[in-house]
């Protein structure tokens, strides 16, 4: 029981790491590679709003998941638009926005252990015998929550429909009036609010260090090659089957090998189905 | 004539300067030390500090008599972000020879921090004849070792801290004190897989075995591990008393985080557990780390009064810094400076054979007790008494406060069970 309880909280994590990669990918094939960082640096936003100036935590969370997004934005409109289409500069400029803030946050003095948010709720509860925390029955609530609200929000609202098209065909949508740098910035907005989520959401869990920007990053990759890139229901399939691999190989081979398990999934994906699970972009190559 | 009342004024103003002892020492070709150091980990910074603070002091003081003259020590740091995960230990490597070859280092202190970059820049130490004192992280029995195995090659190399074995005693004479009061038996391991960790705990897993306690499991975790439930859930399962803990990542605050939610009933006992060390502790886990017990290696790095130099050390340090020694390089790392510079002195000259000589009959009290190093080894001579040799510490959190637990001698409080676990 005890691993289908940890399984599902840990493959939820990773579902919430990764969905921002993921839609921002769908949408405007960016491979956001500062995505840790966002991760990361809402995190500190957060510490500093609350701790520093003595806002109200609820209300630092939103504004730091706000400044974010902006930030997200800012780096779409500034930079990543300038390098749009082209693959291998799309990573190189994005992972040297990232390497950028961690690094720099690093240099800034943001080091140690002594970074922490509280959980939203103490205590802790048994399910079937197993000891659990309210904090990750909640990441279980929050995670299944963002995904129903991003599958409502990308089938019921203009924004999300059109988000939508983008994924689906980028020309067919630019025929049909849908400004596709406008999209982009929109999903570029949204991919890193998602990761300021994840990052408020899951960081009361253990500490904020720069570090966890490059591991969040991986797992993301992770998730979302395993998953199908582009795909945002392959993503969260890839986060079960990833995460419950994890807490498997945990318990039946020792934790040390738990770190390879993200590598190992993107090497077998890449070997037997590189388009992943639910990925659209390689398929007609690989049947030919 | 104006002008020449003004030149007089200056020659004269600049013979006074010349006259005054700190000034000439600090006009003197400086003594570079050279400190590799993993400087965004507490292992790296806490050293780093408490060598600046030495340094500070000393050349307050007027410097270092080399031969009849005075000369002042220079800091010279280098992140060999080897406390890093991921990171290969040749970037440590290369901090060491950039520190020699192009700092021009006289003497290099502190790091390597983690024990196998320790351990592969000891041929290096031997090339350039280059005396080093390991004074943070490195506690791999294997670095004496291999000096007392190959003295001429790696007589250069030096240790001030104490090292595994030391530890490992030092916390079964706990554990075998809890097992009298509280009869427990079940040990359960928890290691980081780094090299000082995965050989301490195997060490811990055999003297356990030896002295009668039922080891319930070993774990071993990788650097940069976030989640430890699977692990904690099977020392429950396995009704575990204490959990060992031997990890200096900073995530080691997850894993007491977790053990706090769980409520699990074992005790908590680390060692290099870089969390639990720090002054921050307390307030990182929202109170959540009370009861952690952690092995600081030396005294100092928590306040106790091992000897009178050891809360001087404490408040001069939390004066300087702005926070407590907080981890357990910080004694230590200030001790390496003030032993190195008696070497030196008594040496008259900064000639490796001849400093090596004068560093092996290091006799001198200190923060953390006697200090002399084993002359085969140069492994510090550890004791239970500040008196006799170098004294560890064991501290438990206590209501928001770092209590010395062990040894008897400088102890200023007893180990307490979390209310979960009194019977």
């Amino acid at each position: 029981m005890d691993i289908l309880i940890y399984g599902t909280i840990n493959s939820i994590a990773l579902a919430l790491m990764a969905l921002g990669f993921a839609l921002v990918y769908g949408i405007s094939r960016v491979p956001n590679f500062a995505h840790g960082a966002l991760y990361v640096i809402t995190g500190f936003i957060t510490w500093s709003l609350s701790r520093t100036l003595g806002f109200n935590y609820l209300l630092s969370i939103v504004l730091a998941i706000v400044a974010i997004g902006v930030v997200g934005a800012l780096i779409y409109q500034f930079i990543l638009i300038r390098v749009r289409g082209m693959a291998i500069s799309e990573i190189i400029a994005s992972y040297a926005i990232g390497l950028a803030i961690l690094e720099g946050l690093r240099w800034g003095g943001f080091k140690g252990t002594t970074y922490t948010l509280p959980v939203f709720i103490e205590g802790s509860i048994n399910i079937w015998d197993v000891p659990v925390d309210l904090h990750r029955v909640l990441v279980v609530g929050i995670g299944a929550a963002v995904v129903a609200l991003l599958w409502l929000f990308t089938h019921y609202t203009r924004v999300g429909l059109a988000l939508r098209g983008m994924a689906q065909d980028e020309r067919a949508a630019l025929m049909l009036g849908i400004d596709s740098d406008i999209m982009a910035l929109v999903a570029m907005a949204s991919g890193a609010m998602l990761a300021g989520l994840a990052g408020v959401v899951l960081l009361p869990l253990g500490n904020i260090v720069v570090e966890k920007g490059y591991d969040v990053l991986i797992q993301a990759i992770a998730v979302c090659i395993v998953g199908g890139l582009g795909s945002w229901m392959g993503a969260v399939l890839a986060a079960f089957l990833i995460g419950f691999a994890q807490i498997l190989t945990t318990v039946y081979l020792g934790p040390h090998f738990q770190m390879v398990v993200a590598l190992l999934a993107i090497i077998l994906t890449l070997i037997l189905r590189p388009s992943g699970l639910f990925g659209q972009q390689k398929e007609l190559e690989e049947r030919v | 004539m104006k002008a020449r009342y003004l030149k007089v004024m200056v020659v004269v103003f600049a013979a006074v300067l010349l006259m005054l002892p700190g000034s000439k020492a600090l006009a003197e070709k400086p003594i570079i030390l050279g400190c590799p150091l993993s400087t965004a980990f507490l292992y790296g910074w806490d050293a780093e500090r408490g060598i600046k603070l030495a340094v500070e002091e000393i050349n307050a003081n007027g410097g270092v008599t080399v031969g009849g003259e005075k000369r002042p020590f220079e800091v010279e740091v280098i992140d060999t972000r080897d406390l890093e995960p991921g990171v290969p230990v040749s970037e440590a490597l290369l901090a060491v020879e950039k520190l020699i070859l192009d700092k021009k280092a006289d003497f290099i202190l502190g790091g390597p921090v983690r024990s196998e970059a320790a351990l592969a820049a000891m041929p290096l130490l031997s090339k350039y004849k280059k005396i080093s004192i390991l004074s943070t992280g490195v506690l791999t029995p294997k670095y004496t070792a291999m000096v007392a195995k190959e003295y001429d090659k790696y007589k250069y190399c030096f240790r001030i801290h104490g090292e595994a074995g030391q530890l490992v005693g030092e916390m079964f004479a706990n554990f075998n004190e809890l097992k009298e009061k509280y009869g427990f038996n079940n040990l359960f391991i928890i290691a980081q897989d780094v090299s000082h960790a995965r050989g301490a705990a195997n060490v811990m897993n055999k003297v356990a075995l030896k002295k009668g306690w039922n080891v319930t499991g070993l774990e071993i975790y990788p650097t940069g591990a976030s989640d430890f439930s699977m692990g904690l859930l099977k020392a429950k399962k396995t009704n575990s008393e204490i959990i060992n803990i031997w990890m200096d990542m900073p995530e080691s605050a997850i894993l007491l985080k977790q053990w706090y939610d769980m409520k699990l009933p074992a005790l908590p006992f680390g060692s290099t557990l870089a969390a639990a060390e720090q002054p921050g502790f307390w307030k990182a886990t929202d109170g959540k780390g009370e009861y952690t017990l952690c092995n600081v290696v030396n005294a100092g790095n928590a306040p106790c009064d091992a000897t009178p130099w050891t809360m001087k050390f404490y408040n001069a340090y939390a004066k300087k810094w702005g926070v407590e020694p907080e981890g357990l390089g910080s004694s230590s790392s200030y001790m390496a400076v003030y032993v190195l510079r008696d070497a030196i002195e008594r040496a008259g000259t900064l000639d490796s054979d001849k400093v090596v000589s004068e560093l092996e009959k290091t006799d001198v009290e200190s923060v953390y007790g006697r200090l002399r190093f084993d002359p085969k080894s140069h492994q510090v001579i550890p004791s239970l008494d500040p008196k006799e040799g170098a004294v560890g510490t064991i501290l438990q959190w206590q209501a928001g406060k770092r209590v010395v637990v062990f040894p008897k001698s400088i102890a200023t409080g007893t180990i307490k069970l979390p209310p979960w676990m009194e019977k």
